[in-house]
């Protein structure tokens, strides 16, 4: 929301580079500002990380922890990782469909009804905003269980629904069963789960668009679409920016709705996603160095993903 | 949560002089000195217990009598903390590496051989001996407990799964409880007849250890021990007999769903409790839970052990908790005096008795046997006759966490895979987590 506002500022002219202020004895102090939440920060956020990383080169297990003693395998744990097959088959291809589909979905619907939201009074507003909070502010459990609970074989809702629509057969039908229909389940939940934060940063970013740009489109005779594509969107690129690069990360670490699911819990070894499949490699076996290696690789992978995705929305000049 | 004080003190032994004292001079920051000599008076002595959660419905009452009872015998005091199933495991390990685990914990069977293998429990095996205990206990949690010869737990309570029917309907159509496969077989097939409303048999993918009494009946084995290496035997033809009868159950037979294939044993026993089922594979302790969640089965449901392929009992996996000593406990003979005292006699048969259990004592065991309830006596015949725990080394624990069989089940049971090939993928997880645990 903040870098909606960011949207009138001129880009490129960020007031740190200007260079009357690069004198010496001035270029202490943001060090000096900055340095109490950097101490906090390398605490809480950087001494981890280095730990994540020394541990992902040891052979580290139940006795290591009891014992105190290191077992230094170099490489090993992610020539162990990369060398898996299952990874390259199965979890790999899960992950990044289900990330991509998860958030052009979440995206797009949380864009639509923000364009919505836009165009409605301000007290009809606050009301469905408040309503769509609530499946925001809903815990991914709670909400994981409670999408299991409508597609529960048998007699849940969405599948007597699905049955009375003539569409499966709810006696023998099981959603969880194939690879596709657990992963519409998955994506269903997360969506709703995901799209109320898209939905509010998008609707801030619209609200600050100019009046007159879009009267003056108009009357230049721009349809909706065209609107949407000329204006809207290059105004709110920061936004769509924050929004998808976040839901990305979300949707690529996606843990708890995955695992919750029945045979998400690595029974079902077609729907493994990297966090599931991490924690069953890793934690539910006590191998913690290699949960370690996935750790590192996972936020490598992210960060390369984030930093494509910003060079892909903005101009090299611009980040 | 545990706070840094906590974690402090613990470190330093779990026998305390009082909480107050404990958290002032941890506050103080000065763990390394300040408390006195411990050994002392026994007075203002206090031992930490975890035990799980939910296995006694309502075990306040027990464990206050239990700590008056133990402070008049050691005058020491007990401070007990009930811990999730769920949540134990992380739990513990996360205690372990932190050095704030309990004296006395209640520790799951297979969990035993891990944190013992680890290093974090006391090797009860002399002390045992010297009490007199080790011929009195129930095998197949001494089983559980030992590894390398030595024995770090002192069996509490156990339970085994057998089959629980719906009398009325097996009444209705003048049925007899199975004692062989084939009879099994019979007795699904004809309430598959009579009563297409009811599933006979659901046979549940994510429940390893029903899968267990068929590999085991079937003659075949889930790992055998060779010297210090561990090969599977998941793949060996009785095993995959055994397997495949399993299977069939729901493939060929038609006696389960295919949504059963993501069930867990949970799962199955809800399809019971909503009246879908006309006979579970279920453990001693689910009766009571059924009656509580369908009163209306009440007089309706009665138990039968597992049967073997022709007569005699299947082998059941025997779970259950033993009692452990963490070596970080200062006092060791004092918790030992605590482990003794709810492992034996009166304490571990009325702990048995209010959660529905069976205690770990042989004599206790014998005693539950002899039971006339009709919900009672069928768990306990096939847990003193066929009773067996599961292969005890840290590697299993991996293999469990992998979800190694219950993937297997899984693919078999949603037609992903044949018996062979789901036997084979499973063997070689297992091989190859036995070879990296060597």
């Amino acid at each position: 929301m903040t870098l909606a506002e960011r949207t009138d500022v001129e880009p490129g002219v960020a007031p740190s580079t200007h260079p009357a202020r690069r004198r010496g004895s001035r270029t202490a102090r943001p060090w000096l500002l900055l340095a109490p939440a950097l101490l906090v920060m390398g605490g809480l956020l950087l001494y981890p990380l280095f730990r994540v990383l020394v541990l992902s080169l040891q052979d580290f297990g139940l006795r290591e922890l009891v014992s105190g003693r290191t077992h230094w395998v170099g490489l090993g744990n992610y020539a162990e990782l990369l060398g898996s097959a299952d990874l390259w088959t199965t979890v790999l291809p899960n992950t990044v469909v289900f990330a991509v589909v998860a958030v052009a979905l979440t995206v797009v619907f949380g864009t639509i009804v923000a364009l919505l939201l836009a165009r409605l009074t301000p007290v009809v507003r606050g009301v469905v905003t408040t309503a769509i909070m609530v499946a925001w502010a809903m815990p991914a459990v709670t909400g994981t269980y409670v999408w299991v609970f409508a597609f529960a074989p048998g007699d849940g809702v969405a599948v007597q629904a699905l049955d009375a629509l003539g569409l499966v057969d709810a006696a023998t039908a099981d959603p969880f069963a194939g690879r596709l229909s657990f992963y519409a389940v998955a994506a269903l939940n997360v969506v709703h789960h995901g799209f109320p934060f898209v939905a509010l940063t998008v609707l801030a970013g619209l609200l600050t668009i100019p009046r007159e740009l879009t009267e003056a489109s108009i009357v230049d005779g721009a349809g909706p679409w065209r609107r949407f594509r000329s204006l809207t969107f290059p105004m709110l690129r920061p936004v769509f920016a924050v929004v998808t690069v976040l839901s990305t990360i979300w949707d690529f670490k996606v843990f708890t709705q995955i695992y919750l699911m029945p045979g998400g819990d690595g029974v079902n070894r077609g729907v493994l996603t990297l966090g599931t499949w991490s924690y069953v490699e890793s934690f539910a076996q006590n191998r913690y160095g290699l949960g370690a290696a996935i750790a590192v690789l996972l936020t490598a992978l992210l960060l390369v993903v984030t930093v494509a995705y910003l060079r892909l929305l903005f101009r090299e000049e611009e980040l | 949560m545990w706070s840094m004080p906590g974690s402090r003190t613990a470190r330093r032994g779990g026998v305390r002089r009082s909480a107050v004292a404990v958290a002032a001079v941890a506050a103080l920051g000065l763990a390394g000195c300040g408390q006195g000599d411990d050994a002392g008076a026994g007075a203002d002595r206090t031992l930490t217990v975890w035990i799980m959660e939910g296995t006694n419905p309502d075990a306040q009452p027990f464990f206050s009598e239990l700590s008056t009872a133990f402070r008049q015998r050691t005058g020491a005091m007990l401070d007990v903390q009930f811990v999730q199933w769920a949540s134990a495991h992380d739990k513990f390990v996360t205690a372990i590496a932190g050095g704030t685990t309990p004296d006395v914990a209640e520790i799951g069977t297979t969990w035993v051989g891990e944190f013992g293998d680890a290093g974090a429990l006391v090797d009860l095996t002399p002390r045992v001996q010297e009490a007199g205990l080790s011929d009195g206990l129930v095998d197949g949690l001494v089983e559980a407990g030992t590894l390398g010869g030595s024995l770090y737990g002192m069996p509490w309570y156990a339970g085994v799964r057998s089959i629980v029917y719906r009398t009325d309907v097996f009444t209705e159509l003048g049925l007899q409880p199975p004692t062989t496969w084939d009879e099994l077989v019979a007795v699904g097939q004809r309430i598959k007849e009579a009563r297409p409303d009811l599933l006979p048999l659901p046979i549940a993918g994510d429940n390893e250890f029903v899968v267990y009494p068929f590999v085991w009946g079937a003659g075949g084995q889930l790992a055998t021990q060779n010297g210090d290496t561990w090969t599977s035997g998941i793949d060996s033809p009785q095993a995959r007999a055994g397997i495949r009868f399993y299977a069939d159950l729901a493939l060929e037979h038609g006696f389960s769903t295919p949504a059963a294939a993501t069930w867990r044993e949970t799962d199955v026993r809800d399809s019971f409790t909503k009246g879908q089922s006309a006979m579970i594979f279920a453990g001693s302790w689910t009766p009571k839970a059924i009656l509580e969640a369908a009163p209306d089965l009440q007089g309706k449901i009665g138990a039968c052990p597992i049967p073997g392929p022709t007569g005699g009992l299947a082998p059941s996996v025997l779970g259950g908790s033993l009692l452990s000593i963490f070596n970080t406990s200062e006092d060791q003979d004092l918790a030992w005096q605590l482990v003794q005292m709810m492992g034996t006699g009166e304490f571990a048969a009325k702990w048995a008795q209010e959660s529905s259990y069976f205690p770990g004592t042989t004599a206790l065991l014998n005693e539950a046997a002899q039971s006339p309830d009709p919900l009672v006596a069928p768990f306990a015949r096939q847990m003193v006759d066929s009773g067996r725990s599961v292969p005890v080394t840290p590697a299993f624990g991996q293999i469990q966490g992998k979800k190694t069989i219950a993937a297997m089940m899984h693919s078999i049971l949603t037609g992903e895979a044949t018996v062979e090939q789901a036997t084979s993928t499973a063997a070689a997880e297992m091989n190859e987590i036995f070879a990296s645990g060597a």
